[in-house]
């Protein structure tokens, strides 16, 4: 099939490096400028291959050129929606041929021949014969492909600009990719060192909540690691899209857990919220008196308004349990559209430290924005609760739409927090903030409180 | 593990550790040095966050693999990652870039250790990475961190070839005993366990080989106090280019041939 090719063209190649000391030419890379484009396109000529500008035989040893890989394809059952796609391989199959080093994507790319390859008659053209084989191979839907290499620097320039269009196109595109587009969801079991209960659930609106990989991200660990602590879940049955519940999901926690945990909400800090092992980058918590949620990150070195630290709540809620009104998150799911949206999204979100705030403004609806707090603006349930009623949060409107249900109990709570108002004076001192606390009880009974917060007047230690 | 591509040949792994300033840096790039003068394609490692091996080697380092790191997860955190693209390849891309290039060897710098929050994720990605950055060379010499640690962390597993480099001090001489007894502990067979005695005054050879003898690792080199060595430290002179016929380096090529031909 390559007969007419000089060097060898295997998978087996893939992954070589050519040493800047066994290498003829460098092509794009760090110090030049280079791209690769797939499109797809009418009128294709199948098997056409150009090279506009310079041939490896008439480039200089140790010398550093612009490079650009073109390529139209043409089908019947091609869409542009593929392209991405089929771009992506373009690494995969360079590689495939000894002695061409490709690395990264789109105008990222980096490549070198290697002298020997150079030697034993290789030339550009060869490269771009190896391509257009070897993708209609993998992709039978392509009928036709054309490629061009480009190596004068015009050239390259220009099609740089045509190749950073389609890709912003793109990127727009994979920002909009949801969990409704896809059939595979993603478990990773990283941490499971340290949190050997915990699994992240990765989808494309949720990426894992150490922040460092997206779903796109886990697609391409599993490719090149599937017996790897990456690895797919068919998304199956949905049971609630908005919870983000799915039959799959709680099967795959089920069996990775060892039994702890069976069910989870993957878009709510509610009823079955999503597990931590101990790295996210932040926390989202309930805070009880306002019905809201609070979110603080990793690197804010203050209190957060339940008064204990991001180390204290972070110690509550990892290494693999499952508290209810407590969540971890990467700071890039507080850009996802489906931001705990069984919660409310942003708007029940009542706190949050002013530096993740600046970074996700853009990402909190327009009319919200001036409607959540910093510790710039405030940082005690008080003057949140202040600030909330000044700005016109919508989780106020929550709040009175309990209290026309249950009359009775709004009362009541207008009563609490009367009292608690008092706390602010400095009378009272919060002794005890937890998610979870369990007082002994007799009689057979075990009384727990959620979300307790214990305050006291004095207290008093003694020895016994 | 590794396969060359070109010659189908594995690639041997040579790790030099020991207590810190025992020398462990003036053997690694001797040994790099001797290397690379067979043509092959060598890639030396320096993986001791403390250490010296880019200075001993004489080239400057711009980016570390911990510099890549940090780069990437500041990154991901500020959203500046196009939505597309994958960490793989990017961090693929910018691990390649720090690879200091040589005519006659590469170096990769790990640099600094870990900040704070998670790096399971980059590490896991880090570690194919360079397994397959390294499958492309002929020999590794990798300059460990001084003491124990890559073995408890098992950074050093597949090593072929374990150096343990000790001077005459007691202290010096109880961390190789150590890195013995841990390599067993933890099952990590490396290929060849060797020590190497380095500034050894002349009156104390016999006491210190008598004295290495218990502690069961090979004595496979012995290099005397030399005054060169002395004098390029001092001077902050390259120690690659101590020249050929020089005490020190004929005693590591002497240790090369005994390690590769035995």
């Amino acid at each position: 099939m390559f007969e007419d090719i000089p060097v060898d063209v295997s998978p087996m190649y893939e992954g070589e490096r050519i040493r800047a000391a066994n290498m003829f030419v460098e092509l794009a890379g760090p110090k030049s400028i280079g791209a690769e484009l797939v499109q797809v396109a009418e009128n294709v000529e199948d098997g056409k291959v150009t090279v506009v500008g310079p041939e490896l035989s008439e480039m200089t040893k140790g010398e550093i050129y612009p490079f650009g890989i073109k390529i139209e394809i043409q089908g019947e059952k091609l869409e542009t929606e593929l392209e991405g796609v089929i771009e992506r391989r373009l690494h995969e199959l360079c590689n495939y041929v000894k002695g061409f080093m490709h690395l990264n994507q789109r105008d990222q790319i980096w490549c070198r021949v290697s002298t020997e390859a150079l030697e034993a008659g290789f030339k550009l053209e060869h490269l771009a014969k190896a391509l257009s084989v070897l993708f209609k191979e993998e992709f039978p839907i392509i009928e036709s492909i054309s490629v061009t290499i480009l190596t004068q620097k015009e050239e390259v320039e220009q099609f740089l600009d045509l190749a950073r269009e389609q890709y912003t196109h793109r990127d727009e595109r994979a920002r909009e990719l949801s969990d409704e587009d896809v059939d595979v969801f993603y478990g990773c079991l990283m941490c499971q060192s340290f949190a050997p209960t915990h699994m992240c659930v990765v989808t494309p609106d949720r990426t894992a909540l150490c922040g460092a990989i997206n779903w796109f991200d886990c697609r391409a660990a599993y490719k090149m690691d599937p017996e790897g602590p990456i690895f797919e879940i068919e998304k199956g049955e949905v049971i609630d899209a908005d919870k983000g519940e799915y039959a799959n999901v709680n099967a795959a926690i089920a069996e990775k857990s060892q039994g702890t945990v069976d069910r989870v909400y993957v878009h709510s800090a509610f009823g079955y919220p999503h597990t931590s092992c101990g790295c996210f980058e932040a926390v989202a918590f309930y805070i009880p008196e306002l019905d809201g949620i609070g979110l603080v990150n990793r690197d804010f070195r203050g209190e957060t308004p339940l008064g204990i630290p991001f180390s204290a709540m972070a110690g509550q809620c990892s290494g693999g349990k499952q508290v209810e009104g407590f969540t971890g998150m990467s700071l890039e799911y507080m850009r996802s559209p489906k931001f705990l949206q069984a919660d409310g999204g942003y708007g029940r979100v009542i706190w949050m430290p002013k530096e993740i705030k600046d970074s996700v403004l853009e990402f909190i609806p327009e009319e919200l924005r001036d409607k959540i707090p910093t510790e710039e603006d405030a940082n005690s349930i008080k003057e949140i609760r202040k600030f909330i009623r000044e700005h016109e949060h919508p989780v106020l409107e929550r709040i009175s739409a309990s209290a026309e249900e249950e009359p009775e109990e709004a009362a009541e709570e207008e009563e609490v927090e009367m009292e608690e108002s008092d706390f602010g004076e400095g009378q009272f001192v919060p002794v005890v903030t937890a998610p979870e606390l369990t007082v002994p009880a007799g009689g057979g009974v075990k009384i727990i409180f959620k979300n307790a917060k214990v305050y006291a007047e004095k207290v008093i230690i003694k020895r016994k | 593990m590794v396969n060359k591509f070109i010659n189908g040949v594995d690639a041997v792994i040579i790790a030099v550790s020991g207590k810190g300033g025992t020398g462990k840096t003036m053997v690694s790039s001797t040994l790099v040095k001797l290397l690379a003068q067979t043509g092959k394609d060598i890639l030396a490692i320096d993986a001791d966050p403390d250490s010296n091996l880019p200075e001993a080697l004489g080239v400057p380092v711009e980016k570390t693999v911990g510099d890549v790191r940090e780069e990437l997860k500041k990154d991901t955190a500020a959203g500046n990652i196009p939505a597309g693209a994958n960490k793989w390849d990017i961090l693929d891309y910018k691990i390649m870039e720090s690879v200091i290039e040589t005519p006659g060897f590469d170096l990769l710098v790990m640099g600094r250790p870990e900040g704070s929050g998670c790096y399971c994720a980059v590490n896991n990605m880090l570690r194919k990475i360079i397994e397959t950055l390294s499958s492309n060379y002929d020999a590794i010499v990798i300059d460990t961190e001084a003491g124990l640690e890559h073995l408890s962390r098992r950074t050093t597993q597949n090593v072929d070839i374990m150096l343990v480099v000790t001077d005459p001090s007691h202290r010096g001489i109880l961390t190789a005993q150590r890195i013995g007894e841990l390599a067993k502990e933890l099952e990590i067979n490396f290929k060849k366990l060797y020590l190497v005695l380095n500034r050894v005054k002349k009156e104390d050879e016999e006491e210190l080989r008598n004295k290495v003898a218990e502690i069961g690792i090979d004595l496979v080199g012995l290099i005397y106090e030399d005054a060169l060595i002395s004098e390029y430290d001092m001077e902050g002179k390259p120690l690659i280019e101590l020249p050929d016929d020089s005490y020190p380096v004929k005693t590591v090529s002497e240790i090369v041939d005994k390690i590769l031909n035995s």
